[in-house]
């Protein structure tokens, strides 16, 4: 096990990944909010330019009108005009060929106002005899046949009222239907989710090694449902071809136990035959010698394959980790004190943990073995146990030449031995590792190798407790 | 002299047993088969059973299951190439008394039986004795001699198990599964770091020594 796999747990639901379904509500949210402002910046826009085009003919027909009136009439028809305007939104004036105020609510001719009978904007607007000043206006000023000059302005601000209550109204509507629809996309997020926890759930079971566990098929056969389906017929077609090669490996493993049996008793019968000092005996001697390095290696990968059968699970139960590493360090203890070597316990309050205590003993102990064969005399292994984040760790450190970044997944792999192991390691058979590895996945437990520092190995086992174990 | 059985289908493997169990001074029948086997053994008269697992007639398990169903309690070594935890469990339910594995070593298989034909023996006993040295049981103490020693807990566990099983021989592993309860290789050579321990302070310099290592194979305590 690999700390690819130890990541793999934070990667569910809960963790790192999000609902596609959230996602594209977001998205939709996001352009339908985009094109809503631009529909309500085209509306606005359009109704003003119409409303503009009404209050400037407005403005023009009446000057229309007033400019084919009397001279004479002029004053009393603007200030009819005025008293007319309940609102205030016109504004007139008449002046005399200087420029003198005549008639009218407007004291003086606006500054910049072009005299040529068209619609003009005056963003400044006009000061009224009452001294009342309005906003934004439209103005158009004419100078008639006399030389005197009419102006009429118009307040805009009802242009720019109207363009406020769309803007709002279409507001409102903007959150009103972008409110609900976030809402419901939320809660529609959630279902989806909440079946993809429920598949996480599902194939835990297969990622620890039970090919026989199948994702949930609910009755609505939607795309999670398709999907899951699949999943299930490649989870067949992986079970049946394991289960093809593993009986193929068995029966080699079985047919070949009784032919070393054989092999063994023989040797040991030849050399009771042979007398003391006959060189054949020492020959004989040293064969069975290999021959038991090979029955050793033979039963360790015979017992690996037994580990990566799920069926062993029977035996789990709540094991006390400190007492486990008590009994570890007892048994390795002398072992590192022959090669000089400090081998340090420390496990103070480890929580209980749900395991094969057999399987655990073996783990940490080949473990220990391990540091100890690799650390140098007079070196230091520590053998310890701690609680992190609600999990438990044991961790085995050396001090010894390490193993290189590159090897490690390699180590884990039957017979393999790393090259910096060196011509002086004649004990062990490379099958120590995959044999912990073994037991860690068996349990869903992690198992990483890093470096210790300033230099050596650090073997660590993350740990299920026993309240909330696979 | 004890009278042995030895139930295995291999011509090769039962051929060898019994040369090694002869070896020993013992008398060795074998049978091939299952049924044929079963009915040897429940005939009676022998002082233990070696036992395949896997036998043609009838299964290992059965056979012991029914000499204990019938009153046989005859020590009975399981010999099986099923090598896993749950099978050897369900060996030694049935009522099997020890279990190796295929491939074994004949002096393992031999170790075994002698500890299976001596079973019992001095089982009651509060104070073990070897030699001039002496364990009690009951006080938890040691001593070669007129001098006390002074043995760690699990030194007093490991001498106590080769003081039970004095004069025959005892493997490694015999060592590991009895004096720490595991069964499994414990690798390299961690067994013999103990007993050389132990040895410095049970044999110490004066002494004739107690504990004599058995080449090839394990350690016997025995006084010369």
């Amino acid at each position: 096990m690999n700390a690819s796999d130890a990541a793999s747990r934070q990667d569910g639901p809960s963790g790192r990944w999000r609902s596609s379904t959230k996602r594209l509500i977001l998205v939709y949210g996001a352009f339908f909010v985009a094109w809503t402002v631009v529909l309500v910046g085209a509306i606005r826009w359009q109704t003003a330019n119409y409303l503009d085009g009404i209050v400037d003919s407005i403005l023009e027909q009446r000057l229309r009108y007033l400019s084919s009136v009397e001279r004479t009439r002029l004053p009393a028809l603007l200030a009819a005009t005025t008293q007319l305007d309940l609102h205030g939104l016109m504004a007139s004036g008449l002046f005399d060929a200087q420029g003198h105020y005549v008639a009218g609510d407007i004291e003086h001719l606006p500054e910049g106002l072009a005299i040529d009978g068209r619609v003009h904007p005056l963003p400044e607007g006009v000061q009224r005899i009452s001294g009342e000043r309005a906003g934004r206006m439209h103005a158009v000023a004419l100078r008639l046949a006399d030389g005197a000059v009419m102006l009429l302005a118009r307040d805009y601000r009802v242009v720019d009222q109207v363009g406020e209550i769309i803007r709002s109204g279409l507001l409102w509507a903007l959150s009103l239907t972008l409110v609900p629809g976030l809402l419901g996309g939320y809660l529609l997020s959630r279902g989806p989710l909440r079946r993809v926890r429920a598949i996480e759930s599902a194939i835990q079971p297969v990622m620890r090694g039970d090919l026989g566990a199948r994702l949930p098929v609910s009755e609505r056969r939607d795309e999670l449902d398709m999907l899951a389906a699949i999943v299930n017929r490649m989870l067949e077609q992986v079970e049946r071809l394991l289960g093809e090669v593993k009986g193929v490996s068995d029966s080699i493993a079985h047919d070949l136990r009784t032919p070393l049996t054989r092999l063994r008793t023989q040797l040991h019968r030849v050399q009771q035959l042979g007398s003391e000092g006959d060189p054949r005996s020492q020959l004989v001697e040293r064969c069975i010698v290999e021959a038991d390095a090979l029955l050793d290696r033979f039963r360790a990968l015979l017992r690996i394959s037994e580990l990566e059968d799920i069926g062993r699970r029977a035996g789990f139960a709540a094991v006390d980790v400190g007492d486990t590493l008590r009994r570890v360090h007892e048994l390795y203890a002398p072992l590192a004190e022959e090669k000089e070597i400090a081998f340090a316990l420390e496990a103070d309050a480890v929580p209980t943990l749900r395991a094969d205590g057999h399987l655990l003993f073996e783990a940490i102990g080949n473990l220990v073995d391990n540091a100890i064969k690799f650390a140098p005399r007079g070196g230091h292994v520590v053998l310890r146990a701690a609680s992190e984040d609600g999990r438990a760790v044991i961790e085995v450190l050396d001090d010894g030449r390490g193993i290189p970044a590159d090897e490690r997944d390699a180590v884990l792999r039957r017979f393999y031995r790393s090259a910096a192991s060196g011509a002086d390691d004649a004990v062990g058979h490379g099958l120590g590792l995959p044999l912990v590895a073994a037991i860690a996945r068996l349990h869903g437990y992690a198992f990483t190798i890093a470096d210790n520092a300033p230099h050596g190995t650090r073997m660590r086992l993350v740990c299920w407790l026993v309240d909330d174990g696979p | 002299m004890a009278r042995i059985l030895t139930i295995e289908d291999d011509a090769v493997t039962a051929r060898e047993i019994a040369a090694e169990l002869q070896a020993a001074g013992n008398e060795v029948d074998c049978v091939g088969d299952g049924r044929a086997g079963l009915e040897r053994a429940l005939a009676g008269g022998y002082d233990a059973i070696t036992l395949d697992r896997m036998l043609p007639g009838m299964d290992g398990l059965e056979v012991v299951s029914e000499l204990r169903r019938a009153g046989v309690d005859t020590p009975v070594l399981m010999i099986s190439a099923l090598s896993d935890v749950d099978a050897r469990v369900r060996g030694l339910r049935a009522g099997g008394d020890d279990y190796l594995t295929k491939p074994f070593a004949p002096e393992e298989m031999a170790a075994r039986i002698e500890v299976l034909l001596r079973r019992g023996a001095g089982a009651r006993e509060t104070t073990l004795r070897v030699g001039d040295l002496e364990l009690d049981l009951i006080a938890r103490t040691a001593r070669r001699g007129s001098v006390v020693l002074d043995l760690l807990p699990l030194e007093f566990r490991l001498l106590e198990y080769l003081m039970r099983h004095a004069g025959q021989v005892l493997t490694r592993t015999m060592i590991f599964e009895a004096v720490w309860g595991y069964h499994f290789d414990p690798g390299t050579n961690v067994i013999d770091v103990h007993i050389g321990r132990l040895r410095r302070k049970v044999d110490a310099p004066g002494f004739e020594p107690l504990i004599h290592t058995v080449r090839g194979c394990g350690y016997a305590m025995r006084t010369s």
